[in-house]
């Protein structure tokens, strides 16, 4: 009987005040619906964290790019007795940190010296699996190396090679390890 | 407050636009949030969220929900990609023969009719075009290649162009007398010697097809859907959506399932212009008087009689408009489809214009111009004759035309024949002038660009970067900036105000579709550039109308300017635009008012006309002066109509914004470019397609409503 009464004074409010109430009552549910949508979707601060390392990420390699881009192109090392660039102690670790690329010849070049490696990378069709370049913090040197894996008659195996990187080849784009010492 | 009470309306607006703009300071812009060029979008992000949905993965970055929507629609495209492929490639494997090599091969059901269909189009297209242009591809499909060459007799020889300019001179003048006629041979002379006649044929054989193949198909659906409400009911959704889908979204999909070339254009022309056929017949059908269907039952027709030889005839006019419809939109098609390769003046001019030789486009332009304004005319004087049923004609005067015609055959194969003696040893130009060995212009509009350039760069430049800098960007950002809640309030509050909760529940469904999908951002770049179209073009096409209204000639003038504008393919805008401001946004907004000011200016000098003269006396009577008339009189009587010119024009900007893509710019249009181009574009494309669609339907929805209810308000529905 009460809700009766209710519906009927709504009707009878005027037609300007009924569409106004509608109006409040769209825009809330939209909010309200909104709101339900951020609590399910919503990821907020972690997102923002997660976003923020990424550009210190990006701004860091920003900054190394434009380090590689004064070095001279050609041969980088870190030792003295020969024509080549040498590095400072400094930029030294820069370069590292903005080494990626391993190629195929500082690869041969280790491998040469680890025969068990050396085997599993040519039966298993120059395959290497991962590579990777890392700076030392405590022995204050650049580490670079790769891991090969495969079959070698009939026995799966897999050879983790790793040495420090005595020199580096600048292409003026980006620098690439150029030799590994693995002994 | 007494305002208030007595403008509730204001009030309400004045509230949302409250609330609108409250939540747009309320939500900050998120810290990780940017405007992401094209091109970083299709790179793996660690930072992305993920999601599957029906299998498929979603990689979307996460921002607050109320600034902008995970894009839950994301697996859409992918969806009806796949789709797509498994019905082409997987779908209902069957043996079918193969003439060729005479076995059995198993391929899916959907490819084997989409091959038989594009090679019946392939065909039919082949067939006008060597009437046209000569050949030798149909004999070799009724016969054999052996059979061609041991009978070179046996090819097709063109049509020399003599006969197909007196054909479409006296064809002009039987419509529409001798202004037309003069007209049409005007035209078919200047494609003939700047060399543009076998790419014109071309184009007229791809549009000879498409044509009458729309109108057949429109005007079968446009009966059975005056026929049955069902079918009425299945068909408006999408005649809905195909209004206001721009022609380019529809390439993509074609792509998949019909492939590259003539064939491709002209199902997707079909496509595209089927629906105003279908909505033209359906309005011309509905249109006829009951009076006139009981005439016919009366006099014992059955429903086929009564259709075919009462309501049909009946409805004729509006059934021609449709097909003059159909023609404009092949034209606006042959353009577009030279993206998925249909041959003629649109490829040429799609090159000239990749090649940015202005020159060249421009006289490609000018021809499919020209040719559209023919055709256009020629349909409607068609559509417009009023059979002679009384008249008491004799053979000749009955048959004068066709005399002619024979006549102008018999003396164009005559003139063809002599011309292989004058012309020994080189083109023979009185049956065919070939292409670029005609009259060219290009060099000295080239010169002229070049002149423009060297003469006005500075201001140009100064006026582009005051554009771009001062007016576009901060716009752009002032549209970015808007949160998703925020602009859904508003969009759906607009149409509660408007249409009440009907019209709100539609606009709320269209918005968070666009919202959903992972283009928003787009979409908002979109209906910004399509908005400041719109604004500019309406100022100029109100101001223009009004001040045409005022004399009856300018008037007239005006409409046949409109007229002629509105014949022009889109693509042919960017060509002067082009020349000015070289490949910039200015370019595509510019191209972008001058298309959509048409609308505005035809809308608003038909609205001021249609204000009864009773009223004009009324007032006059009453003392107003001309100033009052306009602004208490005819404006608020006229302004519904003006409203459905402020639609058109939404349309028209919406259009042309995606096909701005062409020029560069980074919105919707971008993107169905990208996807032409990408083999797993159709569902991209698509999804697209229906998003620029949406946003048309949009306000195509609010200002209908509101047109339906201010003209019942006036009294005048």
């Amino acid at each position: 009987m009460s809700q009766e009464n209710y519906f009927t004074k709504l009707k009878e409010l005027p037609e300007s005040i009924r569409q106004f109430g509608g109006l409040i009552i769209i825009t809330l549910v939209i909010i309200l619906s909104f709101l339900i949508l951020n609590n399910i979707f919503g990821e907020g601060d972690d997102l923002v964290k997660r976003m923020k390392i990424e550009e210190d990420r990006i701004a860091e390699e920003r900054k190394l790019n434009e380090l590689i881009s004064t070095l001279p192109s050609g041969i980088l090392v870190t030792f003295d007795g020969t024509d080549h660039h040498r590095l400072s102690d400094e930029v030294y670790e820069k370069v590292c940190k903005a080494t990626k690329l391993i190629p195929q010849r500082a690869i041969m070049g280790a491998n040469f010296l680890n025969f068990r490696a050396h085997e599993i990378y040519t039966i298993n069709g120059n395959k290497i699996d991962e590579t990777f370049v890392e700076w030392d913090e405590q022995k204050n040197k650049c580490f670079a190396g790769f891991t090969v894996s495969g079959n070698n008659v009939g026995v799966d195996e897999k050879i983790k090679v790793s040495g420090e990187a005595l020199s580096f080849l600048s292409t003026g784009i980006d620098t690439r390890i150029y030799y590994i010492k693995n002994f | 407050m007494e305002f208030l009470k007595k403008n509730p309306k204001i009030f309400q607006w004045l509230f949302l636009l409250i609330v609108f703009f409250a939540l747009c300071f309320a939500i900050e812009v998120p810290e990780t949030y940017k405007f992401i060029r094209g091109q970083a979008e299709f790179i793996k992000d660690p930072n992305q969220s993920t999601f599957v949905f029906a299998g498929k993965e979603v990689r979307y970055y996460a921002f607050d929900v109320f600034w902008r929507l995970p894009p839950l629609l994301g697996w859409l495209p992918i969806w009806i990609n796949d789709s797509l492929f498994f019905l082409m490639n997987d779908w209902m494997p069957m043996e079918f023969w193969n003439e060729d090599t005479q076995e059995f091969k198993t391929r899916p059901l959907l490819l084997q009719i989409s091959r038989n269909l594009t090679g019946f189009m392939t065909f039919i297209i082949e067939l006008i075009r060597e009437i046209l242009l000569g050949g030798l591809e149909t004999i070799v499909a009724f016969t054999s290649w052996d059979f061609i060459d041991a009978n070179p007799w046996a090819e097709l020889p063109g049509l020399p162009w003599t006969i197909v300019a007196a054909g479409a001179t006296i064809l002009s003048y039987k419509l529409s007398g001798k202004g037309l006629a003069i007209f049409a041979g005007l035209t078919m002379v200047y494609i003939s010697i700047f060399g543009q006649w076998k790419p014109s044929m071309q184009t007229l054989s791809f549009i000879l097809v498409a044509a009458p193949l729309s109108f057949i198909f429109g005007l079968g659906l446009g009966i059975s859907a005056f026929k049955s409400k069902r079918v009425e009911k299945a068909l408006y959704p999408i005649l809905l959506v195909m209004q206001t889908m721009p022609q380019y979204a529809v390439l993509v999909p074609a792509l998949v399932l019909f492939g590259v070339g003539d064939h491709a254009a002209v199902i997707i022309t079909m496509i595209v212009a089927i629906p105003p056929m279908i909505l033209l017949t359906l309005l011309g059908l509905r249109a006829i008087p009951p009076e006139v269907i009981e005439a016919g039952r009366m006099s014992g027709c059955n429903n086929w009689q009564l259709m075919f030889k009462v309501l049909i005839p009946t409805a004729r006019r509006d059934i021609l408009i449709g097909v003059n419809q159909v023609i404009m939109v092949c034209f606006s098609m042959a353009v577009i489809s030279a993206f998925i390769g249909a041959k003629g003046l649109g490829f040429n001019l799609l090159l000239a214009l990749n090649q940015l030789n202005i020159g060249l486009a421009l006289e490609a332009g000018l021809c499919i111009s020209l040719i559209a304004i023919l055709l256009d005319k020629m349909s409607l004087a068609w559509a417009n004759k009023q059979t002679d049923y009384f008249g008491n004609l004799s053979f000749f005067e009955r048959n004068k035309n066709t005399i002619f015609f024979i006549g102008a055959f018999v003396i164009g194969i005559i003139l063809a024949y002599i011309g292989t003696f004058l012309f020994k040893g080189t083109f023979n130009y009185l049956f065919e002038i070939p292409h670029n060995k005609g009259i060219s212009t290009a060099d000295f509009w080239n010169k002229g660009v070049d002149w423009i350039f060297d003469t006005f760069f500075v201001y140009i430049k100064a006026f582009n970067t005051w554009l771009i800098q001062e007016v576009l960007q901060p716009m752009r950002a002032l549209y970015l900036r808007m949160p998703a809640v925020a602009t859904i309030v508003l969009v759906v509050g607009a149409g509660y105000l408007i249409g009440g909760i009907r019209s709100a529940l539609v606009v709320c469904g269209l918005t968070l579709f666009i919202a959903l999908s992972p283009w928003w951002d787009r979409a908002l770049v979109t209906t910004y550039m399509a908005t400041f179209g719109v604004i500019i073009s309406c100022l100029i096409g109100f101001t223009v109308g009004t001040l045409c209204f005022q004399s009856k000639s300018a008037a007239k003038f005006m409409l046949g300017v409109c007229d002629i504008f509105q014949t022009f393919p889109s693509f042919v805008y960017l060509i002067p635009v082009m020349m000015l401001f070289g490949i910039t946004d200015t370019s595509v907004l510019i191209a972008v008012i001058v298309y959509a000011t048409i609308p505005a200016t035809r809308y608003t000098i038909e609205g001021l006309r249609s204000v009864p003269v009773g009223l004009h006396e009324a007032a006059t009577m009453s003392g107003v002066n001309k100033f009052q008339r306009l602004t208490k009189i005819e404006f608020p009587l006229a302004f519904p109509h003006m409203m459905l010119g402020l639609n058109q024009t939404i349309v028209f900007a919406l259009f042309m914004v995606i096909i701005g893509a062409f020029i560069g710019t980074e919105d919707l249009g971008q993107y169905i470019l990208k996807a032409l181009s990408d083999k797993n574009g159709a569902g991209i494309g698509l999804t697209l397609g229906i998003c620029v669609a949406f946003i048309g339907l949009i306000f195509d929805n609010l200002i209908r409503t509101w047109v339906g209810k201010r003209k019942k308000h006036l009294g005048i529905a």
